[in-house]
């Protein structure tokens, strides 16, 4: 009788690794190739189980659409300017409160509330503080300056969505932030202190590359959390007027289920994969060349 | 085997065997509108129809609800992949077309038509078929500050400032006159003149509020002013007619308050629930809003600063006459209904004056003709006024029910806001809601 002590290891490999690949078959990899066959056929919900394949219309109706490019646009300037934000403001408060936190540590539990609430919810927090009848911030605008500023409107609801954006997620860079300046070793930061190095020679050539892995890490976390933006967006201003404040994942998501455009819907997020993953594959190719030029 | 395991083993296969046989007692499993006073008028009927003795054990009916959020889109889905979850399911007037290939026609009640009058049946039907019972009904009413309107009556010196406004925004002078006789020029002379960027001295800071956020059920308010001007999505012979003067008129009001300052600058981001909190402040004078908006903003405890001086009536009237806009949400039979003849049975059943009465006492808002209304019309007042501008100002459009309905209104939406915002001019807002339009609905 053959045991599994007895085989050779890649059999056993196999064998342990079967109801993983099945599983990623299944839940994966079929709806990726459903999506695929849909992203070339002319497929609503009335005829899902039998669509007609036609080619590549959906990916020229997608690639010639202009709120593609506008969404396109929204969700890399969101996703750009949130991360830097966010990423910023993390790494300040992180250095900045580090003395404090480590005294008075349920600080931290404080500052974290933020990530424990939904996006979606955040987004109806704000539309209630943010209306200019129920609102505590336009009450006192009204109150001291005698005006109604618009923060949902057409000129400012970028910025607005910026901003809610970045107060929910800062607390999540400055949590990783935090960690990493924690571990930085305190023999090396106590060695330059003996030597005379100033406390921003200090941050600048010691602590902050020492912490560069970190810094990037939560940027890429940080870029495609904002590049895909749905909930909160979605709850405070829809699509906005004109689909001015659609990101891609709204214009997936409005293409799919409010217009029916089923096999448009499916090409723009095939798209989307395409250039994603050429964007992570360049980065992780010049990630290696320079590991490989040290 | 011990006593012990066998008596464990038996337990166990007398619990699967119970939850196998659940679903015997299904019976008649319906889907509805969780959450609010149709959730809880529907329980009131399906427990009155449970009751009836004539009901057999196996056709009792069995309530079903799931979350508002994205309700139609996971409808539409679970319909599409032939669900068997439910026998009967809430539908809307816009998703008809939507759902109708999964559904099936429905045979009303013999008083459906006496209880319901023909507009309102028509707000369920599609290709000229029936395929719900409609057992709530939305429209739109103009709500105002009577207080507001009767000082302005009154007061020559406001009169005088009225015209002047009136004359310098829309280029003539007009009278102050009562909600119930408005034009759509005297309900925006009115919105402007309490509004105190345009009147410094109005007593309200808005004359009116818009609900112009990029979201399909704003369109719906917005259409009963572009169809008193003569709009239509499309005529008879399925050209589509919305790049019309008519629309134009429509769109040009809104944005000309929009502009002024009459509505919140924010409104580009109000709903519902946005506007009415803007009317219960006190701060508006007058508003479109659905009809559901009656009984919170006439509560003394939900708004007290304006319960005791709110009025409505049906919206102001156009050269083509007065109208409101009405859709209706309603009950009709999933074509993969495992109790098919049952479903059939209690949706017939649910057409009766007797089901009609009892859905109107607990909360529900069907819109009845005048005889039928009657019997609550002490309960409920204002299932009075929902039943008589339905049947006299309600319609819908050519094409309301089509399966591309919802995306028409989508599209409305995106490009008219787009104009509303200053993003795209008049002309391209028609001419891409007309390419549009007439690529959904070919």
């Amino acid at each position: 009788m053959t045991t599994i002590s007895q085989r050779a290891p890649s059999s056993e490999f196999k064998l342990l690794a079967t109801p993983l690949v099945v599983f990623l078959l299944m839940f994966l990899g079929f709806p990726a190739i459903v999506n695929l066959v849909y992203s070339v056929s002319q497929v609503s919900f009335e005829n899902l189980r039998s669509p007609q394949i036609t080619g590549f219309a959906n990916f020229a109706a997608v690639w010639n659409d202009s709120a593609f490019w506008q969404a396109s646009w929204f969700s890399l300037r969101f996703g750009v300017l949130t991360a830097l934000l966010e990423c910023a403001l993390g790494l300040f408060l992180a250095i900045f409160l580090s003395p404090l936190i480590e005294k008075r540590s349920w600080l931290l539990a404080i500052l974290m509330l933020p990530l424990m609430v939904a996006p979606a919810l955040v987004g109806l927090m704000y539309r209630l503080v943010l209306h200019e009848f129920v609102g505590p911030v336009p009450y006192y605008l009204w109150e001291y300056f005698g005006a109604s500023f618009s923060f949902l409107g057409p000129a400012s609801a970028f910025w607005t969505l910026i901003v809610v954006e970045t107060l929910q997620w800062t607390p999540f860079a400055l949590l990783l932030f935090y960690m990493a300046y924690q571990a930085i070793p305190k023999e090396i930061v106590e060695a330059s202190a003996m030597d005379g190095a100033r406390r921003r020679h200090r941050l600048w050539y010691i602590e902050l590359p020492l912490m560069a892995p970190t810094i990037v890490v939560a940027l890429l976390i940080r870029f495609i959390d904002g590049f895909r933006v749905f909930d909160n967006v979605y709850v405070l201003t829809g699509s906005g007027p004109g689909g001015s404040t659609a990101s891609l994942s709204i214009y997936i998501y409005e293409a799919f289920f409010k217009q029916g455009a089923i096999g448009k819907a499916v090409a723009a997020s095939v798209i989307l994969f395409v250039l994603s993953f050429s964007v992570l594959y360049g980065l992780n190719y010049i990630a290696n060349r320079r590991k490989g030029a040290r | 085997m011990t006593f012990a395991n066998m008596r464990k083993g038996g337990l166990l296969a007398l619990a699967v065997a119970s939850l196998l046989a659940s679903p015997a007692f299904a019976k008649v499993t319906v889907l509805g509108w969780p959450g609010g006073p149709e959730e809880t008028a529907l329980r009131a009927a399906a427990d009155a129809y449970n009751a009836k003795p004539d009901v057999a054990e196996n056709d009792k009916v069995e309530l079903l609800f799931f979350n508002r959020d994205g309700f139609w889109d996971k409808v539409q889905a679970d319909l599409a992949a032939g669900t068997t979850a439910f026998d009967a399911n809430l539908l809307a007037t816009y998703s008809i077309g939507r759902y109708a290939p999964f559904m099936e026609p429905v045979e009303l009640s013999d008083e459906a038509k006496a209880v319901y009058g023909d507009s309102v049946l028509k707000t369920m039907q599609y290709e000229g078929k029936q395929y719900g019972v409609p057992t709530d009904l939305s429209a739109h009413f103009m709500y105002y500050r009577n207080d507001l309107i009767d000082a302005l009556l009154k007061d020559d010196a406001a009169k005088a400032k009225f015209a002047e406004i009136s004359e310098k925004h829309l280029g003539k002078k007009l009278e102050p006159k009562t909600p119930d006789e408005w034009t759509w020029d005297d309900y925006a002379a009115t919105a402007l003149y309490f509004t105190q960027a345009v009147n410094p001295d109005s007593p309200t800071r808005y004359g009116t509020v818009l609900q112009l956020k990029n979201l399909l059920f704003n369109m719906m308010v917005f259409q009963s002013l572009p169809r008193a001007y003569g709009a239509n999505w499309m005529d008879d012979s399925g050209k589509i007619t919305v790049n019309s003067d008519a629309y134009r008129k429509g769109l040009e009001t809104y944005k000309l308050l929009y502009d002024a300052g009459a509505t919140p600058r924010d409104s580009l981001s109000y709903e519902f629930a946005e506007a009415n909190a803007a009317f219960a402040s006190g701060q508006v004078a007058a508003m479109m809003q659905w009809n559901a908006a009656a009984s919170d903003l006439t509560s003394k405890d939900k708004s007290p600063a304006v319960a005791e001086v709110t009025e409505t009536v049906a919206p102001p009237t156009g050269p083509e006459g007065r109208f409101t806009h009405i859709h209706g949400l309603g009950f009709g039979l999933n074509k993969n209904a495992e109790n098919k003849e049952g479903a059939k049975a209690f949706i017939k059943w649910l057409s009766s004056k007797d089901a009609a009465l009892i859905y109107a006492r607990n909360s529900g808002a069907p819109a009845l003709t005048p005889d039928v209304v009657k019997e609550v019309a002490t309960e409920r007042p204002d299932l009075v006024k929902l039943g008589e501008f339905a049947s006299k100002y309600g319609y819908v459009m050519n094409g309301g029910t089509s399966a591309k309905a919802l995306s028409v209104y989508e599209l409305q939406a995106k490009e008219f806001t787009g104009y509303w915002s200053g993003a795209q001019s008049l002309d391209d807002a028609l001419k891409n809601t007309e390419a549009g339009m007439t690529e959904l609905l070919k």
